[in-house]
C-alpha cells in the first residue's frame, strides 16, 4: 500500500484496527515475567488467533506484537541481537492470521529510553534502534506503519525518520496523554498534530492515554488544525482499584456508545487500547456500518512549534516577537560562555527574552574561534531542555541549519532562505524534510534588491521552486529587508512597500529584522519603535527585536489593539494592570507621609529590609534611642508577625522575610544598644544550635536561628554535622542556658540523645530544645529533652519559656 | 521482568505543582495573604528554583524471589524487611526502584541564599526543589506505567520510600546501589542521607490488570 493509496482508502473508508493484545495473550497464558516477543514466537497459535478473533470482529488491520520489538526492549532479555529476526517473524505471523485481504501494520513504540537531554541516547542513536526494526517488519512484508504509545515528541521524531527513510510505505503516530491533556513530556495535542504531519506522518492520533469521553476532548482540539487523517485507540476506560484489582471497567456497549462522536471529529482509524477485546472492536464496526469518514479540515497555518508550545503567526493574531539576543555579535559575555561551551547565559537571556514577552527565540552562535554546528547543537540541546518557546535557527550555513532541524523537536523556523543558489537548492529539500517553516529573504546572488519592486521578483522566484516541495504561501515568511536608513533614507519606504504588497496582493506572512533600521543614528529606540508602528500598520506579522525595550514592546501592544489583532483589548488590559506602571503611580500619589515609626513598624510587618537602614538613621536623628526602637517599634512589630503567622494570613517566607528586616535594623543598631547597655546588668540568653552530626539538612535549624536573634537571644550557631562534643563544649565554653539541636532524618536524630547523655556526663546545666521532620514530642520525651517545637516560631516561644 | 538494566535519565521534564510548593512555605488558600511584592519574590524564586533543578532520574525493575508477612527478597538475595512494604506488593512478583534528585546547584543556591541573608528565598528554593526531587518520581510511575500498560499490568498505587513507615532509612543503601546511583553524581552518607539533600528514593509494586468480566 502506498501513501496515495492510503489517503485514497480513509477518503472512502473507515479502517477499524484491532484492539489490546496484552491482556488477550495473559489470557491465553501468557505468564508475567516473560518478553511477550518471544513468548509468541514460542506460542504462535497465540497470536493467530487472538488477531483472527479482531478480523472476526470488524478489524480491517492488525498490529504486529513487536510493542516491544526494538533493541532496547528486547535487550531487557537478552534478545537484542536478533531484533530483526523477531520483527519478521512476527510479522510474517499477522499475515498468516489474517492474509492479505486486510492490512498487517508495523508496530514501533516507545524504546523506554530518551534522547538528549531527557535521556541518555542521542538522537541518531534513537533513530538507528527504529530503523533496525523497520527493516525487520519491512521484510516480514508490513503494508503500513503505526508508532504509538509516544510519551515523547522527540522519540516519535526518530520513529518517524526511521521509517520515512528507511522506505516510502504510510506511517501513522500515535501519541499518549496525560490527564492534564499532555504528554508524559509536556507536549500538547495541537503542538504534536503540527510537529508531526509537518514532518510528514500520513495519520496523526492518539491511544491508551485514557478513556474514550476524555480522548474525545485531544481529538477535538486537533481536529481544527489537522491536515492529516486522525487516529484513535481508547482504553477501555480509566483503571480502577476493585477488590484490590487494577481493572478497565467499561463494558463494550457504553465503549461502542462513543464511536459515532470520534467519526463525527474526522477520525478515519479507530480500534481499542488497553482493556480492549474483541467483543469491543464489534461495538466499533456495528457503529461505523455505514457512516463515511469524513476527511481532515486542512486548514492552512501558519504555526512553529517546541516541544510544549505552538505559535500561530499572522491571521488576525497579535504581532510575534522573535527575541534577537541570543546572537553573539557585540555581546561578549555571550562570546565567551560560547566558547566556554558554558550554558547560563544562554540559559538567561532565553528566560529574560521569554519573560518579556518574545514568543519565539532566534538563535545564532555564528562567530569566529568556535565550532557553529558544535554550538548551535548544544545550543539548541539546551533550550529545547528549558525554554518553551519555539526557535528560530539562524545560521549561513545550510549544514548548521540541517544539523539543527535534525535533533529540533518541534517546527521551527529556519532563518533564512533567499534565491542565493547555494542556498536555495540546499535548505528548501531540507526544510521540506522537517517540515520547518522559513524566512524568505528576498535577495539573489546579485545582492540585496533596493527596490520593492525587484524584491517582489525574488520572492516570486523562491516561492516557485518553494512549491515543488509542496510548500504553500503559509509555509514561509517574507522578510521586509530593513536596510538603514541613516544611509538611504528610502531604505524604510521600500522595505514598507514590500510589506504592503506581502499583505495586500501577494497573501503571505512578514517579518523584519528591526534594529538595522536605526544603525548609526542615536536614541535608536525612538526610530526602531516608530518604524514597528509603521510596519505593523501596513500588515508586519512578526518582528525581531529585542524584547527587553519596554518602549517597543508597549507600542507593539498598543498597535495589536488598535489593529484589532488583540481582541477586545484584552492582552493590552491583562499586561498593563499587572505592570509596574500602576505601582509607579500609586508611588507618585501624594498621600501625606507617615512618621518614622510607623515606617519603621511598617517594614517589618511588610519585611522591608532594603528600606530599614535609612529610616533607623533618621529616627536616631529624630533623638529616637536605639533601645527604644527596639522596645516600642522592633519587637511588637515581629510579635504581630508571629501573630498573623500563627493566625495563617503569613506564610513562612513573610516571616522570614519580617526577620529578616528585623536582623537588618539589629545589625545597624547593635553598636549603640551595646553602648547603652554597658553599665546594665541585662544579659542576653545564650542559645547554642546545631544539626548533630552525620546530618547536612540545616535550612530549619538556620531560620530557627535567625528568628531568636530578633527576639534578643545570643545565638551561638555552630552549622550542620556537628559533633556531640563540639555541641557540648562550646555550650560550657560559652556558658549557654540552652541547647538547640535539628534533624531530619531517623538515622541522625537518635544522634540527639547522645548530645544529652554527654552534657549530663559533662555536668552541664543547660536545657534541651530539639526540632526536625522525623522529630516528635514523643521523642522529646524519650531522650530527655526539654522542649519539642514544631517551627522557627515555636522555637521563639519555647526558648522564652526555657530562659525563664 | 528482571532485566538487570538501569535507564538513567538526565532531564527529567517534570513540574512540581505549585500548591504543594505553597503548602509546604505554609501558604493556606483563603487565609494567608500575599502582597505584590512578596508575590513577586516568590514567583521570580520560584522560577528561579525550576531554573536551578536539574531533575536527575534511574529506575530498573527487579524480581522478588521471596515475599511474607514482614519481608520481601529479590533475585539478588537483597531484603527489604517492612509488614507495610509486603502489604503493598501482596499482588506483585516484581518491584520497580526509582530515584530521583533536583542535583546539585539548587542545593548549593540554597546555601549561598542563606549565607547572603535571603533566607526567605532560600526557603522558597528548599520548597521548589524537594517538590521537585518528588514529582520526578511521580513522572518516572507515570512513564513506567504507560509501558507496562501495554503488557497488561501496572505499577501499585502507591510506592514506598524507606524511612517511612516501619522500613529503616538503612534500606536506601539496597536501592542506591542496585541503581548505582554513583553514575547521577548521587552519593550516599554512612547515615544513609542522599547527597544532593534533595533527593529522593521509592520501590513499587508491579502487578496485573486484570480483565474485564
Amino acid at each position: 500500500m502506498n501513501r496515495q493509496e492510503f489517503q485514497d482508502y480513509l477518503r472512502k473508508k473507515i479502517m477499524i484496527l484491532d484492539g489490546a493484545t496484552g491482556t488477550e495473550l495473559q489470557k491465553l497464558g501468557m505468564p508475567n515475567n516473560v518478553c511477550p516477543q518471544q513468548w509468541v514466537l514460542e506460542h504462535p497459535e497465540s497470536i493467530i488467533k487472538i488477531q483472527r478473533n479482531y478480523i472476526q470482529a470488524g478489524s480491517n488491520a492488525v498490529y504486529t506484537c513487536t510493542f516491544g520489538g526494538n533493541r532496547l526492549k528486547l535487550d531487557e532479555y537478552g534478545l537484542g541481537n536478533q531484533v530483526i529476526e523477531i520483527n519478521r517473524k512476527l510479522a510474517l505471523l499477522s499475515r498468516e492470521a489474517v492474509g492479505h485481504e486486510h492490512f498487517v501494520v508495523g508496530d514501533l513504540a516507545p524504546t523506554g529510553q530518551f534522547a538528549a537531554p531527557l535521556g541518555t541516547l542521542s538522537f541518531e542513536e534513537l533513530v538507528d534502534i527504529y530503523k533496525e526494526q523497520v527493516k525487520g517488519l519491512l521484510s516480514g512484508g508490513v503494508d503500513f506503519f503505526v508508532i504509538e504509545t509516544m510519551m515523547d515528541i522527540q522519540e516519535a521524531r526518530a520513529a518517524l525518520l526511521a521509517v520515512k527513510e528507511s522506505c516510502d510505505l504510510p506511517v501513522c503516530v500515535s501519541m499518549t496523554f496525560n490527564e492534564d491533556g499532555r504528554t508524559l513530556t509536556g507536549t500538547d495535542p495541537v503542538t504534536a498534530l503540527i510537529t508531526l504531519q509537518s514532518l510528514g506522518a500520513d495519520a496523526v492520533g492518539c491511544n491508551c492515554s485514557t478513556g474514550p469521553e476524555a480522548m474525545l476532548e485531544v481529538l477535538y482540539s486537533m481536529s481544527k488544525y489537522a491536515s492529516v487523517p486522525l487516529l484513535a485507540k481508547p482504553n477501555a476506560g480509566l483503571p480502577k482499584l476493585i477488590d484490590n484489582k487494577t481493572i478497565y471497567n467499561m463494558d463494550a456497549e457504553t465503549f461502542g456508545k462513543y464511536i459515532p462522536s470520534f467519526i463525527d471529529l474526522g477520525v478515519c482509524l479507530i480500534g481499542g487500547c488497553c482493556g480492549t477485546s474483541p467483543e469491543y472492536i464489534a461495538q466499533i464496526s456495528k457503529q461505523t456500518t455505514g457512516k463515511k469518514p469524513i476527511p481532515p479540515v486542512n486548514r492552512k497555518i501558519s504555526a512553529v512549534t517546541s516541544s510544549r508550545k505552538t505559535v500561530f503567526i499572522g491571521s488576525g493574531n497579535p504581532l510575534t516577537i522573535v527575541g534577537e539576543r541570543i546572537n553573539p555579535t557585540g555581546k561578549k559575555k555571550l562570546q565567551e560562555s560560547l566558547k566556554n561551551n558554558d550554558m547560563d547565559e544562554i540559559f538567561d537571556l532565553a528566560l529574560e527574552q521569554i519573560d518579556n514577552g518574545a514568543e519565539i527565540l532566534d538563535v545564532n552562535v555564528g562567530m569566529p574561534g568556535i565550532d557553529e554546528k558544535e554550538t548551535m547543537l548544544q545550543v539548541v540541546e539546551t533550550l529545547i531542555g528549558s525554554a518553551a518557546a519555539p526557535l528560530c535557527l539562524d545560521s549561513s550555513s545550510p549544514e548548521v541549519i540541517e544539523a539543527a532541524l535534525r535533533i529540533y523537536p518541534g517546527r521551527a523556523l529556519i532563518n533564512s532562505i533567499s534565491a542565493e543558489s547555494k542556498k536555495l537548492h540546499k535548505l528548501l529539500p531540507v526544510a521540506a524534510k522537517y517540515g520547518a517553516m522559513f524566512i524568505l529573504l528576498p535577495l539573489n546572488d546579485e545582492g540585496i534588491p533596493e527596490t520593492a519592486n525587484e524584491r517582489i521578483k525574488v520572492i516570486h522566484e523562491v516561492y516557485s521552486k518553494a512549491q515543488d516541495y509542496g510548500f504553500s504561501k503559509e509555509d514561509f515568511v517574507v522578510d521586509g529587508l530593513v536596510m538603514t536608513v541613516s544611509s538611504d533614507q528610502k531604505a524604510a519606504s521600500e522595505t514598507l512597500r514590500t510589506i504592503d504588497w506581502c499583505s495586500d496582493e501577494f497573501g503571505c506572512n512578514t517579518i523584519i529584522g528591526l534594529s538595522n533600521i536605526s544603525f548609526g543614528l542615536p536614541e535608536r529606540s525612538w526610530i526602531n519603535t516608530a518604524f514597528l508602528a509603521m510596519a505593523i500598520s501596513r500588515g508586519l506579522t512578526m518582528a525581531i527585536a529585542n524584547p527587553s525595550v519596554d518602549l517597543l514592546m508597549n507600542i507593539k501592544m498598543a498597535c495589536d489593539v488598535l489593529t484589532g489583532r488583540d481582541k477586545y483589548g484584552r492582552r493590552y488590559i491583562e499586561h498593563f494592570s499587572q505592570s509596574d506602571f500602576l505601582h509607579k503611580n500609586e508611588s507618585n500619589n501624594n498621600l501625606p507621609v507617615k512618621p518614622v515609626t510607623e515606617q519603621i513598624y511598617d517594614a517589618v510587618v511588610k519585611g522591608n529590609k532594603d528600606g530599614m537602614i535609612p529610616l533607623i538613621k533618621s529616627a536616631m536623628e529624630q533623638n529616637i534611642q536605639p533601645g527604644k526602637i527596639v522596645d516600642t517599634l522592633l519587637i511588637p512589630a515581629i510579635t504581630k508577625v508571629g501573630d498573623l503567622y500563627e493566625q495563617k494570613k503569613y506564610y513562612l517566607p513573610q516571616l522570614i522575610l519580617s526577620a529578616e528586616a528585623m536582623k537588618t535594623a539589629f545589625e545597624y543598631l547593635e553598636p549603640y544598644l551595646r553602648k547603652a547597655n554597658a553599665d546594665s546588668n541585662d544579659q542576653k540568653v545564650k542559645i547554642v544550635l546545631a544539626t548533630v552530626k552525620g546530618d547536612v539538612h540545616d535550612i530549619g535549624k538556620n531560620i530557627v536561628s535567625l528568628m531568636l536573634k530578633n527576639y534578643g537571644f545570643d545565638v551561638y550557631d555552630l552549622g550542620k554535622d556537628v559533633s556531640a562534643e563540639t555541641i557540648v563544649n562550646t555550650a560550657k565554653e560559652v556558658g549557654a542556658r540552652i541547647i538547640g539541636l535539628s534533624a531530619l532524618m531517623t538515622t541522625t536524630m537518635v544522634e540527639m540523645k547522645n548530645v544529652i547523655a554527654l552534657a549530663k556526663e559533662k555536668g552541664l546545666d543547660c536545657k534541651f530544645m530539639i526540632g526536625g521532620a522525623v522529630v516528635t514530642e514523643r521523642y522529646c520525651q524519650e531522650i530527655g529533652a526539654d522542649g519539642y517545637a514544631e517551627d522557627a516560631h515555636q522555637a521563639v516561644k519555647l526558648a522564652k519559656k526555657l530562659s525563664v | 521482568m528482571d532485566t538487570g538494566r538501569i535507564t538513567y535519565f538526565e532531564n527529567i521534564p517534570a513540574e512540581p505543582k505549585m500548591n504543594m510548593i505553597l503548602a509546604r512555605l505554609g501558604y493556606h488558600k483563603n487565609t494567608t495573604i500575599i502582597n505584590s511584592e512578596h508575590q513577586k519574590t516568590l514567583e521570580k524564586s520560584i522560577r528561579l528554583g525550576l531554573g536551578l533543578a536539574k531533575l536527575k532520574g534511574a529506575y530498573g525493575y527487579f524480581n522478588i524471589i521471596e515475599k511474607t508477612n514482614n519481608y520481601i527478597t529479590l533475585k539478588n538475595q537483597q531484603t527489604f524487611h517492612s509488614e507495610k512494604l509486603s502489604g503493598l506488593l501482596e499482588h506483585s512478583d516484581a518491584v520497580v526502584l526509582m530515584a530521583s534528585t533536583a542535583g546539585k546547584a539548587i542545593v548549593e543556591r540554597i546555601s549561598e541564599e542563606t549565607k547572603n541573608g535571603n533566607a526567605a528565598v532560600a526557603l522558597i528554593l528548599d520548597s521548589v526543589a524537594s517538590q521537585k526531587a518528588d514529582a520526578g518520581l511521580d513522572w518516572l510511575m507515570e512513564f513506567i506505567n504507560k509501558l507496562l500498560k501495554k503488557e497488561g499490568k501496572t505499577l501499585t498505587r502507591h510506592r514506598f520510600s524507606p524511612g517511612y513507615g516501619d522500613l529503616p532509612l538503612s534500606n536506601q543503601k539496597i536501592i542506591f546501589d542496585l541503581l548505582d546511583l554513583n553514575k547521577l553524581d548521587m552519593e550516599l552518607t554512612e547515615k544513609y542521607i542522599l547527597v544532593p539533600e534533595k533527593s529522593v528514593l521509592a520501590i513499587a509494586g508491579i502487578e496485573r490488570i486484570e480483565s474485564y468480566e
